[in-house]
């Protein structure tokens, strides 16, 4: 391998490791940790290696079949499915988008003490002039990069001093204690929903497009989604110890964005807090970014539009208009005043609710000799896709009802 | 009877059908929130919990401050984020009737989320002193609210 794909392939680690991480999981993995400790690190796993797998596989696909993996599910599952399907993400982006233009908000207050309502549309229009001006890959770089910020929970998590027996027994699932069987399984669907994002996928594969990459990529495809996502799993480990360490043995069941925070201050001071801050903004930041375009990219290639982050606005205008429309959606929801922390709970559970819809098409896609050719599924991606396929059925069904007869978690 | 003609006997069957389906909804959701506003052992249980955690957050906070771990802004702004939650758990204590045995429990919930409320206020805008002295008196909070919650266990 040569220099030059030694470091293409550290930089997109390096993005992804800070791009892995959003609103859903800092939510998820902070109120898990802070209810259940270290019990539900297993689940983090779980998730990581879903979103490893089918990444990889939407990233070959687009790769091999050079069109991205929403343009193909039309043409392989029909009008009605692909229809179906581009609804439901539709939903889920909105309210995703939402969620984490409200994290940026709440980062930027606690930052600077302005008024939360004020710095709303501050946001939006910070993130939109940022889509418009940086090219594709310095947005994902500039986000990514500042995003690993939030590796200060790692150093937190250790600062803490967790008993890493307890740690190492959390990644085997077993009997639970604290809250009751509902709200833990509520927390198995809410993490691994947070973990398997559907926009993630529709962004990897149409940057893996707007990259042009072709087979020769492959390699860096499978590099990028495997060691990229296992290290943004990482942070989501430090996050869930660093709450189960400060915060189940106080009671303290974290309500607001602001809590995760207090773990890196607690442990390392102003400049632990600052770094946290800084990295939440820039990973919400970048997921908001990422969940407008992923609406966008879904929308352009339903319909046949031209699209592209790299085509001139004009050229591709309604691809343009549909993430700047996305933006205004997403920032009248939160000019509401609904509470991001509890959308981000919704979006999560009715993203898993869409699961199915956006990773079939993938697994039938990979495993079609006439679009992949030789680089077909093999066994084990097939095995693990099957088997994923059947854990995201199970969840995607369990996921509404776990919400209801848990009130969101609250038991 | 023929589709689209309903006779008046279908038609008020229908019509039955539907005041039953609102009556069983009505039902359901009446249920749902604690039967017509008492609050029982388990959403009494919930309030002590969460109380329980917004002092405990409001102690945590008070202690980085005092020991100049945590920025002035960080400090007002995440206190005001806890003092609205702490007003909102107090209101809805205080508009909250419950079965005559849980009254009392009701009622020193009641005056601890106002005691937390206050505190949290003050912890914006808390010298060091102050915020030492705050940290403790939400940190006591924190006991007490924990305490009542598993009293009602």
């Amino acid at each position: 391998m040569s220099l030059k794909n030694v470091l293409a392939v550290a930089l997109g680690i390096m993005s992804a490791i800070g791009g892995f991480v959003d609103i859903g999981d800092l939510v998820f993995n902070t109120q898990a940790g802070a209810i259940f400790g270290f019990q539900l690190l297993w689940v983090v796993v779980i998730g990581v290696v879903g979103i490893i797998v089918y990444s990889e596989m939407c990233g070959r696909v687009s790769a091999v079949a050079k069109r991205p993996v929403f343009d193909l599910v039309r043409e392989r599952t029909g009008f009605g499915w692909g229809l179906a399907t581009l609804i439901a993400s539709e939903v889920v982006n909105l309210m995703t988008c939402a969620a984490e233009i409200g994290g940026v908000a709440i980062c930027f207050q606690l930052l600077s003490g302005l008024p939360y309502r004020l710095l709303i549309p501050l946001a939006v229009l910070g993130l939109a002039v940022s889509s418009w001006v940086l090219p594709f890959r310095w947005i994902e770089r500039v986000f990514g990069y500042l995003g690993l910020g939030l590796l200060v929970f790692a150093v937190a998590a250790i600062k803490l001093h967790p008993n890493w027996g307890q740690v190492a027994h959390g990644f085997v699932p077993g009997s639970h204690s604290g809250d009751s069987l509902m709200v833990y399984l509520y927390f198995v669907v809410g993490l691994l929903g947070a973990a398997m994002t559907p926009y993630e996928v529709y962004f990897y594969s149409s940057g893996v497009v707007e990259d042009r990459w072709g087979r020769k990529e492959l390699g860096l495809n499978k590099v990028t989604a495997m060691i990229g996502y296992a290290l943004g799993g990482f942070l989501s480990f430090a996050l869930m110890i660093a709450a189960g360490v400060l915060f189940l043995p106080r009671g303290i069941s974290p309500q607001f964005l602001g809590t995760p925070a207090l773990a890196a201050e607690h442990a390392l001071g102003q400049v632990g807090l600052l770094l946290a801050l800084v990295g939440i903004l820039f990973a919400v930041g970048g997921a908001a970014i990422e969940t407008s375009f992923a609406g966008a990219y879904n929308l352009a290639q339903f319909f046949g539009w031209r699209w592209g982050k790299k085509e001139r606005p004009a050229r591709a205008s309604r691809f343009t208009l549909s993430w700047l429309v996305i933006f205004a959606l997403a920032l009248l929801v939160v000019m509401t005043g609904y509470d991001p922390v509890k959308l981000t709970e919704y979006s999560v559970i009715f993203s898993v609710v869409a699961l199915p819809l956006t990773y079939l098409p993938i697994l039938l896609v990979a495993n079609d000799r006439a679009y992949m050719g030789a680089n077909v599924n093999g066994k084990l991606a097939n095995f693990l896709g099957g088997l994923y396929f059947v854990v995201i059925l199970v969840i995607a069904v369990a996921a509404i009802p776990l919400m209801l007869l848990t009130h969101g978690g609250q038991g | 009877m023929v589709w689209g003609f309903p006779s008046r006997f279908g038609h008020m069957t229908l019509r039955r059908e539907r005041l039953l389906v609102l009556g069983v909804i009505l039902a359901v959701l009446g249920a749902g929130c604690g039967g017509g506003g008492k609050l029982g052992v388990k959403a009494l249980s919930q309030q002590a919990k969460s109380l329980q955690s917004l002092s405990a957050e409001g102690a945590l906070l008070a202690q980085d401050a005092v020991s100049g771990k945590t920025t002035r802004i960080y400090t007002r702004e995440h206190s005001s984020d806890l003092y609205k939650a702490a007003s909102e758990a107090e209101a809805s204590l205080k508009a909250a009737k419950s079965e005559p045995a849980l009254e009392p429990k009701l009622r020193r919930l009641t005056l601890l989320a106002s005691r937390v409320r206050a505190d949290l206020k003050r912890l914006g805008d808390a010298s060091k002193e102050e915020a030492r002295a705050l940290g403790r008196e939400l940190q006591t909070a924190a006991e007490e609210s924990q305490k009542i919650g598993e009293g009602l266990k």
